[in-house]
């Protein structure tokens, strides 16, 4: 406790930290709890830990337990035949890109302030892509074959059929996985050094200095590491853009109504970074408390990533106009009925839900105060999170309960499985964060040194 | 030869395999056909005739036979109350044969006892009797046709002069004989000629409706329709008091309570020139019959009147005297049913006999009073005190249970036996199968009632008609008759029609509560189907209800008591109640519900057991069909009522999913015009079809809702049963449904299976390439190959496409449908889906097969009609027809010319293979009303 004793400063300048902080002092701050073990109190992550450890077995005993009698045990219908499970993958898809969207779009913009807050947003994509990679497997009818949709060299001499949009979606996710693990865990090799560097445990600084594979932080190694971490953020800005482009063409490639649109690629990603970025403000905020990150992580930041939510919100909207208008205005009877469908429908109250929690209650951060209120920021991050499920949720429903013939109109009735399936992927993903944030830094000190350096030398 | 090492490794792995692989050692010993019976080759199909009985009529089949087990059942063209179709308990006959819950020994009590055992304790009590004249013996039966059983029923009552026999069918035709005993003197049978007629009009009428005649008469029905001239083409006027399929397939209907029904034939006999008192009628059924009296007299001999049996016999002797005014194609028969009592009057002396304790020996035949009787008789408690009673059935069901024995009965594809067509025609029912349990057939029972020891049922049946045949070579004429499976020259002559006397008449009044019309159900029949899975998942033609039944209320009646689908309601009549839920559908009249027969069984099995309720508790011996006098109560409590189809009403422009068009805008030249599609721009390659192209077109016009294309499909196919609880969900597996909408109050069917579009949705999107077009345009789905993504479904506009969430047939099955045999019942040509696999129509991939081995052998290609489906082969109407498309005279591309057709949403660019027909109406101008 005593070696990261912390001081309350104000910030001097937007988005740089605050003033008279020293390399040590940043080092202290994010390395404490990890090498001050015994010192550090773990109390609350215990008891976090405990209840995702909690869901994380609900989610087990969800995927063993649809494995053994069938996806009948899901609310899907004859008509609805996809549901919580495809909604589900491309929610964690859309959380899955924030971190990349940070780490890659804002480093190239040179948005410094993204230092403080890219190293867990980083690992949230990571394990968001991988729990959305579980769904579409999970939710096939004959899983244990998931791997058909591989082109691996067989006796048949089937390969998969390049034409399906699942195909571009499994490169779409594999190419993404092993992108942000990449990205990640060589932004993580100098922290690492770092730890290993201050670590008293010798067992530590083995582990810390495996991990770091041999990093001295030399001139050779900065500028090695600068230009690969530029070059995969170039890389990484449109593999985002195409993944979720790629999710939005498994509806848009199709030739329902309400999903043959073109608007879908771009309205996805839009989405996907909606969601994530909220998903990345309850995190930051849940951190900054839990390990007393304050000083590096400031309510400016909160204040930018809320107008970043508010573009995004308004994006959202247009998105929603256009969809509308276009159905009216395409003059097709299958597309207009199902606009009136999801206003008067079974599902409007949902659809009403979505459209107050995506487009309007955001309008609140065109104030400065609520930008600024971390629990007001906080609420209405939550709130785009469940607009967003919602949004994707009824992107499936509204489309198959609504479809061409309405003699196979029907509705979809979830059961207690879909909803144990979602809520234990959610304590899974706590789950693994917890354990990313026992073990590895939470913020990119080398990162957060840089900006001190700045600020030092102004 | 030289091997080399990678030859040698690849031999061994190969040895290895087979030897890990080899088919294991069957748990039990299995023997190998030494001598393989004659004519039979594993693998190849036999086909018999035979005959099923409906209420007590034969409509011919042909069972198809594969190593012995019957696997399939199609109609016997034939024979004449078939015509080569089927219906829906013809075509589910199938599965009962394997049912699971079938009474399968001889039973007392709870003890499992011998044949000899009860033979021993009957001949004691005939003993008894023939010492008394066997006056205290009672035989009930249901409808008997058979001349063999009605010959061994006259010879049993001749050695036991006081006995009596007493028979009742729940779905009587009391009305109709009493109505002809009015008119001419003695109880003829009027059977319509509908190919005939050029005007028809039905009084509660329902001949295209579930029953004996229906294959023939849909297949008339359509016949007299298909014409483009409107002077050949048959004008149907359907007045009734309840949604029938004779209503929903008529050009005019009227909708009123059976009493204004009643007055509705006054008012049309009185605008025909007879002199009748004419009761109370809205203006509009005034206007309705004074324009269907005036086209009924246009078309004289080509003109009917029908009167149905809910309608009194008054009302049948006076469509009677209009169809002899109107020289009507009416034949008038002896009865086939030679018994001269009504059936309520027969059950109403077994029941006196019963109070009176004169019964001291009960045998019942396969009939169920104590489930189907009429409420006021009580005759389960009645039966349970007779000191000796035996039932005899198929089933132990309600009556078995409360009777001393309960004797197995062979089913009808074990059992040797004859039966008489609603028209007379008499045929054999020849066994397919020995029987699968130790059961008897009703000749075997009634050999032993008269003291023969081990009878053979086909040698009783064959020495009836060695007497009959008046053959002098009777092998060879019996040879031919089994083949055939009609005994010629058969067919009831028609009599001379004998004047009609016009009796006196009165109105009806109109009653000032509800009144209760009851009808025979389109999926379960009388009760006696309630077990049968495909049948009671077969969705009922026009509410589309599945696993249970429901009271019809008018949308006004609903409103009034603030009803909505699946509210429960308390009906009571005369102090007896029962609770069910009610559909609120437009078309039913005011102040009228309407139920069906056949739901509420308790000892039914498995299957029928509890599922819906039960009416028959609501009838009284004097009034079967009709009950006034209803109270009609909302409880609050609902249910969940499992409807295969939810949304029936099309409105303006999705009024284009099934057009509808009439003669007169045919004949100005009118086409259908969405045949866009062909031109729609596409970025895939065409397909070359070198070989055949398969396609299908369905005639909307001539699909009368009938269903038998469903069970046909789901027999032939291997479509599991999904049960109550999934149809909850939302889940069915029929490959094919028959859509049914509504259009300017008017419903209209279509039986909708794949399109096998040529640009097929479903193909790109899967991403395991299970779902492919193959070269003869199928779109095939390979089951091995799938990994359930479902995306195919998702992107399939027309949602035909089936998904196992469960192993329905692998497995997972409901109720006891998983038995080891039911399997017997599967089409070993067609693979058992398992869990988490998509299927589809496959345009029954089988018979093609099958037909081209055939043409392969024969090197040549595959004629025209030689592939028949199994929808196709089941529609009574030739609905649906099937063909190549690239043989230039098939008969598709003939109808592929017709100004009717048009593409199921065709402006999507899929190019479907399956076209339609679009519904023709032929309605009276001066009518005008509704006209599409």
């Amino acid at each position: 406790m005593s070696v990261t004793a912390i001081e309350e400063v104000t910030p001097v300048r937007r988005f740089t930290l605050p003033s008279g902080r020293s390399y040590e002092k940043v080092d202290d701050l994010v390395t404490a709890p990890l090498i001050e073990r015994e010192a550090w109190s773990w109390r609350i992550w215990w008891i976090a830990f405990a209840a995702s450890l909690a869901f994380t077995a609900v989610f087990v005993v969800s995927v063993v337990w649809v494995f053994i009698k069938g996806i009948g045990i899901w609310g899907l219908n004859t008509s609805v035949v996809w549901g919580f499970d495809i909604a589900n993958y491309v929610w964690w898809i859309g959380i899955g890109n924030a971190g990349t969207l940070i780490s890659s779009m804002l480093l190239l913009m040179r948005q410094r302030w993204r230092a403080s807050i890219n190293r867990f947003a980083e690992a949230m994509t990571l394990f968001a892509a991988a729990i959305a990679g579980l769904f579409p497997i999970i939710h096939l009818g004959r899983s244990l074959y998931f791997y058909w949709l591989t082109p691996y060299p067989n006796t048949m001499t089937v390969w998969p059929q390049w034409r399906s949009a699942l195909i571009w979606d499994f490169w779409a996710i594999l190419s993404y996985l092993l992108f942000s693990i990449l990205f990640w865990y060589v932004g993580l090799i100098p922290d690492f050094a770092t730890v290993r560097d201050r670590a008293r445990n010798p067992r530590q600084r083995l582990i810390y200095g495996a991990l770091a594979l041999g990093w001295r932080g030399s001139a050779r190694h900065w500028r090695v590491y600068q230009l690969y971490h530029i070059a995969m953020a170039c890389l990484g800005v449109p593999l985002v853009v195409s993944l979720h482009s790629v999710v939005g063409l498994d509806f848009a490639a199709s030739l329902m109504p309400g999903w043959s649109e073109s608007i879908f690629p771009p309205y996805f990603v839009v989405g996907a970074m909606y969601s994530g970025f909220a998903m990345v403000v309850c995190l930051t905020a849940l951190v900054r408390w839990g390990f007393r990150l304050q000083p590096l992580i400031t309510t400016e930041h909160f204040d930018v990533m809320a107008k970043i939510m508010l573009a995004a919100s308004i994006i959202m909207g247009l998105s929603y106009l256009t969809e509308w208008f276009n159905a009216w205005y395409g003059g097709e009877h299958a597309e207009r009925s199902l606009v009136r469908f999801a206003f008067t429908g079974a599902y409007a109250p949902l659809f009403f839900a979505m459209l107050f929690c995506n487009v309007l209650a955001p309008q609140a951060f065109w104030f400065g105060a609520v930008r600024r209120s971390i629990a007001a920021v906080f609420a209405l991050a939550v709130a785009i999170n469940v607009g967003m499920w919602l949004e994707r949720i009824l992107i499936i429903w509204n489309t198959l309960s609504h479809g061409y013939t309405p003699s196979m109109w029907r509705l979809y009735l979830p059961t207690i499985w879909d909803w144990l399936t979602t809520f234990g992927s959610l304590g899974f993903f706590i789950f693994l964060f917890l354990i990313f944030v026992r073990l590895v830094p939470t913020v990119s000190m080398h990162e957060v040194r840089d900006l001190v350096a700045e600020e030092i030398e102004s | 030869m030289d091997i080399d090492r990678r030859a040698a490794l690849q031999l061994m792995a190969s040895g290895a395999a087979l030897a890990l692989a080899s088919c294991g050692r069957p748990a039990e010993e299995i023997v190998p056909y030494v001598n393989i019976p004659e004519r039979l080759t594993p693998g190849i199909a036999l086909r018999f005739a035979s005959t099923l009985a409906l209420a007590g009529y034969g409509r011919g089949v042909i069972v198809t036979s594969v190593e012995g087990r019957p696997i399939k059942i199609d109609g016997n063209p034939r024979h004449p109350a078939s015509l080569g179709a089927t219906d829906v308990f013809a075509e589910a006959a199938l599965l009962s044969l394997y049912d699971p819950d079938r009474s399968k020994a001889v039973r007392r009590g709870t003890g499992v006892y011998s044949w000899d055992a009860f033979e021993a304790a009957l001949r004691t009590q005939l003993a008894a009797e023939r010492g008394r004249n066997g006056s205290g013996l009672r035989i009930l039966t249901n409808r008997i046709t058979s001349p063999t059983l009605l010959a061994q029923i006259d010879t049993l009552l001749a050695s036991f002069p006081e006995a009596r026999w007493y028979r009742n069918e729940p779905v009587d035709d009391d009305a109709a004989r009493a109505g002809a005993a009015r008119a001419f003197g003695r109880p003829l049978s009027a059977i319509p000629r509908l190919a005939d007629a050029r005007v028809a009009v039905t009084l509660d009428a329902d001949p295209i409706g579930p029953g004996p005649g229906q294959i023939r008469f849909g297949h008339d029905f359509i016949s007299a329709r298909k014409s483009k001239s409107a002077s050949e083409f048959l004008r149907l006027y359907a007045v009734e008091s309840a949604w029938s399929l004779t209503g929903a397939n008529a050009d005019h209907r009227i909708a009123l309570s059976p009493q204004l029904v009643h007055n509705f034939a006054l008012a049309l006999a009185s605008a025909l020139g007879a002199t009748v008192p004419t009761g109370e009628l809205p203006a509009g059924a005034a206007r309705f019959a004074r324009a269907a009296a005036a086209d009924l007299k246009s078309a004289p001999g080509q003109a009917l009147v029908l009167a149905g049996r809910s309608q009194p016999p008054e009302i049948h002797a006076l469509c009677h005297w209009i169809n002899a005014q109107l020289k009507a194609p009416v034949d008038l028969i002896e009865p086939v049913d030679p018994v001269p009592i009504g059936h309520a009057g027969a059950l109403r002396a077994l029941a006196d006999d019963l109070a009176a304790q004169r019964v001291e020996t009960l045998v019942i035949i396969g009939a169920n009073p104590a489930y189907d009787g009429p409420g006021d008789l009580r005759l389960g408690d009645l039966i349970a005190a007779v000191p000796f009673s035996a039932h005899f059935g198929l089933y132990a069901d309600e009556t078995a249970m409360r009777c001393r024995w309960q004797l197995p009965m062979s089913h009808p594809l074990e059992s040797w036996s004859d039966l008489r067509a609603f028209e007379g025609t008499a045929s054999i029912v020849q066994p397919l199968i020995r029987p699968l349990y130790d059961t008897r057939t009703a000749h075997q029972l009634l050999a032993i009632l008269h003291g023969e020891v081990s009878p053979s049922s086909r040698d009783i049946v064959v020495s009836n008609w060695r007497a009959r045949s008046g053959s002098d070579d009777f092998p060879t004429w019996w040879r031919k008759v089994l083949h055939n499976g009609v005994v010629p020259d058969t067919a009831a002559r028609p009599v001379a029609a004998p004047a009609v006397a016009l009796a006196p008449i009165a109105p009806a009044p109109e009653p000032n509560s509800f009144t209760l019309t009851i009808a025979p159900d389109p999926s379960v029949w009388d009760g006696s189907f309630a077990n049968n899975a495909w049948l009671q998942e077969c969705p009922k033609p026009l509410t589309k209800q599945v696993w249970g039944n429901a009271l019809q209320v008018s949308p006004a009646d609903g409103k009034r008591l603030g009803l909505v689908d699946g509210n429960m309601v308390h009906l009571e009549i005369e102090g007896v109640g029962i609770e069910a839920p009610v559909l609120v559908r437009a078309g039913q009249p005011d102040n009228v519900v309407a139920a069906t027969l056949g739901y509420g069984r308790q000892s039914a099995g498995a299957i029928g057991n509890r599922v819906g309720f039960d009416i028959f508790g609501l009838r009284t011996l004097d009034s079967l069909w009709v009950r006034t006098g209803a109270r009609l109560s909302k409880t609050g409590a609902s249910q969940n009522l499992l409807l295969a189809q939810k949304h029936f009403q099309l409105e303006g422009e999705a009024k284009e999913l099934q057009p509808r068009t009439s003669l007169a805008e045919l004949a100005a030249g009118k086409r259908l015009a969405d045949r866009s599609a062909e031109h729609l721009p596409t970025l895939y390659p065409p397909y070359d079809y070198d070989t055949y192209a398969w396609a299908m077109v369905i005639d909307n016009a001539a699909c009368i809702g009938c269903n038998a294309c469903v069970v046909a499909c789901q027999a032939e196919n291997n479509v599991p049963v999904v049960g109550p609880d999934e149809i909850a969900m939302g889940r069915d597996m029929h490959w094919l449904r028959v859509d049914t909408y509504i259009i300017d109050e008017r419903p209209g069917f279509s039986p909708v299976p794949c399109m096998h579009c040529e640009h097929a949705p479903c193909e790109p999107v899967c991403p395991v390439a299970a779902s492919i077009h193959d070269s003869e345009g199928l779109n095939a789905q390979v089951y091995n190959r799938c990994v359930g993504t479902r995306f195919c479904q998702s992107n399939c506009p027309y949602k035909v496409r089936r998904f196992n969430f469960f192993g329905y047939a692998d497995g997972q099955e409901y109720a006891n449908l998983g038995a080891e045999v039911v399997r017997a019942a599967f089409n070993p040509d067609v693979t058992v889906r398992a869990r988490g696999v998509m299927e589809k129509c496959t345009y029954c991939v089988q018979r093609i097969s099958r037909a081209r081995r055939a043409a392969e052998k024969e090197k040549r290609r595959i004629h025209d009609g030689e592939v028949v489906t199994a929808c196709q082969a089941a529609c009574p109407t030739r609905a649906i027809s099937f063909g190549d498309l690239n043989d230039p005279h098939s008969q598709v591309n003939e109808l592929r010319q017709e100004p009717r057709l048009y593409e199921l949403l065709g402006h999507l660019g899929t190019r479907p293979r399956t076209t339609y027909l679009a519904h023709v109406r032929n309605p009276n101008p001066e009518l005008g009303g509704p006209v599409s």
